[in-house]
């Protein structure tokens, strides 16, 4: 997660929050919110490595597979749960929100928007684009399920998710006229706090 | 690695979970490596089943190391360069501690089916008692695997100040039903040797060593995999020069019969019995309402769970348990599977995941 990213996160996440990222990869996020916020931190990842990287890290995390883990924190209360850039990944990504946002009072998503200027022009040359957010070749990329920043937001309406705050992201991290007047063109990504 | 083995004598009476008491009792211990002059680098690791306080190297005589050695040395997972790793054969076990064999002050005899009952949560009041011994106030980590990691999450439980790290591997907070089930075909067998007395060969100059070796021999198959076993032994024939018994067929049937046949010449069948009734009993919840969550509250150590894909005797469900109520509980606590090639038995070897992971934990900060 980039530092702009991560001061957005950080700066929406409450202190003494109970936090539970999904996706939470070396850990750094959950990390810096004990340190900082007096955050109780759980990270939830698969890759063996990334899960080193958190017991070095001292973050406590869960091994699971997002979409067949999110079942076992049916009754739990957590205040935030994070998403960064790992919606896309799931197999089934609006059961899971659903299902997240029963167990956590607000939840994080960071979202890479596929309707983004520069992957349209890719689509348009033929070929599936990649860029800075989506580097992975088609045969190699986790994304399963890829949206733009319209459609996401289409199925927060449909969903009742509820969208508390908002931020655009131009191609170099940073908040631009362009991208917040036209966030499915011109934005790269984008952070979202749906309760 | 420095290695001392010693004898510890405790006077003090100890009040047991069943409600009786033993007038003083003895420990078998075995420490590595060296304390530190703050005590701050002390390591509990707690035997499983089976084992004792041998744990690592590999003493005069024998053929095998101690039954941790891939983890525990110098410059090994458990480092004995800088760690204190103290191991301690449990009471109830029979291998120097006070257990079935010990005579009796009372009696002049063996306790023999005499001794009391005991309980995980016994031990960890014989190894507290242990550590004021040793002079250590808080142990860096207590590891475990099997009825060892249920030990480490004992002592999160009894001693939260005393504990920073608690590593609980294939273990689980209570057994299966299936496994009480098998145990108690294992204790039958035992019982059933004619050769047992109710317990009271040793006075009688007997050895149910028959049925020892065939509870065994049930309890080795529950500790490997399926597939671990078809990929070791296959359906080969045993070689003709080397039967343990003239109707073995299989490999397989031959390794069952050599591997009963040392543990019942190693092993006292009420210490047997014991071991299982611990680890049958073992429930920390129970004195919760039966509510886990409730029951980890009060831990401020940090939990490492770990399951092993093979082990269906104590499947990944077990410790994905513990972690759940330990993350309502809001405690610190890490929950993984690993690959293991050998089923229950993948905690006691070495693997580079494994490894690394249980090394990662003991030194992060806590």
């Amino acid at each position: 997660m980039d530092n702009k990213l991560q001061s957005i996160v950080l700066d929406w996440i409450p202190s003494n929050s109970k936090v539970i990222d999904f996706g939470c990869g070396d850990g750094a996020l959950l990390k810096i919110l004990t340190e900082q916020k007096s955050a109780t931190g759980y990270g939830v990842e698969n890759d063996p490595e990334k899960i080193n990287a958190c017991i070095i890290n001292g973050v406590s995390v869960i091994q699971q597979d997002i979409d067949a883990g999110i079942q076992h924190y049916k009754g739990m209360d957590f205040d935030v749960a994070v998403m960064a850039s790992s919606i896309q990944c799931l197999r089934k990504p609006r059961d899971a929100m659903k299902n997240i946002l029963k167990v956590a009072n607000e939840c994080v998503i960071t979202l890479p928007n596929f309707g983004n200027w520069e992957l349209r022009l890719g689509i348009l040359n033929g070929k599936m684009p990649s860029s800075s957010q989506l580097p992975a070749k088609w045969y190699e990329t986790k994304n399963l399920h890829l949206c733009t920043i319209t459609d996401f937001e289409e199925l927060c309406h449909e969903e009742s998710f509820a969208i508390k705050k908002k931020i655009y992201l131009n191609r170099r991290g940073g908040s631009s006229w362009l991208a917040n007047t036209f966030p499915n063109l011109f934005a790269a990504q984008a952070v979202y706090l749906i309760g | 690695m420095k290695t001392v083995c010693k004898k510890i004598s405790f006077g003090d009476s100890l009040a047991l979970e069943s409600g009786q008491t033993l007038s003083g009792f003895e420990l078998m211990t075995e420490t590595y490596g060296e304390l530190n002059s703050d005590k701050t680098n002390a390591v509990l690791v707690c035997h499983a089943f089976s084992g004792n306080h041998h744990a690592a190297g590999t003493q005069e005589g024998e053929e095998k190391p101690g039954w941790w050695d891939e983890m525990i040395g110098d410059g090994k997972t458990i480092d004995t360069t800088k760690f204190f790793v103290v191991s301690l054969n449990n009471i109830g076990g029979c291998h120097g501690s006070s257990g079935p064999t010990t005579i009796a002050a009372e009696t002049d005899q063996p306790y023999g089916a005499n001794f009391p009952e005991v309980s995980v949560s016994d031990w960890v009041e014989t190894q507290k008692l242990l550590a004021d011994y040793l002079g250590i106030s808080c142990w860096e980590m207590v590891a475990g695997g099997s009825l060892g990691g249920m030990q480490a999450l004992q002592w999160a439980i009894s001693y939260p100040k005393r504990i920073k790290k608690a590593a609980i591997i294939a273990a689980s907070s209570k057994i299966s039903t299936q496994n009480i089930a098998l145990n108690e075909v294992a204790r039958e067998i035992i019982k059933k040797d004619e050769n047992f007395h109710n317990g009271d060969y040793l006075v009688k100059g007997a050895s149910p060593k028959n049925g020892l070796k065939a509870a065994r021999m049930l309890g080795h198959i529950t500790y490997l995999s399926e597939s671990n076993m078809s990929k070791r032994f296959g359906r080969k024939l045993q070689d003709p020069d080397n039967k343990m018994d003239a109707d073995v067929n299989y490999e397989v049937e031959n390794y069952l019969q050599y591997k009963g046949e040392q543990f019942s010449k190693t092993f006292d069948a009420n210490s047997y019995i014991l071991m299982t009734k611990a680890m049958d009993s073992f429930d920390p919840a129970k004195d919760f309402d039966n509510n886990l969550v409730k029951c980890l509250q009060s831990i401020q150590a940090k939990l490492l769970i770990a399951s092993f894909d093979s082990d269906w005797l104590f499947p990944k469900e077990y410790g994905l348990d513990i972690q759940m109520s330990a993350i309502k509980a809001g405690i610190d606590s890490t929950y993984l599977e690993l690959e293991g090639a050998y089923g229950h038995d993948s905690f006691l070897f070495y693997s580079d995941q494994y490894a690394a992971v249980l090394k990662n934990f003991l030194n992060s900060n806590g």
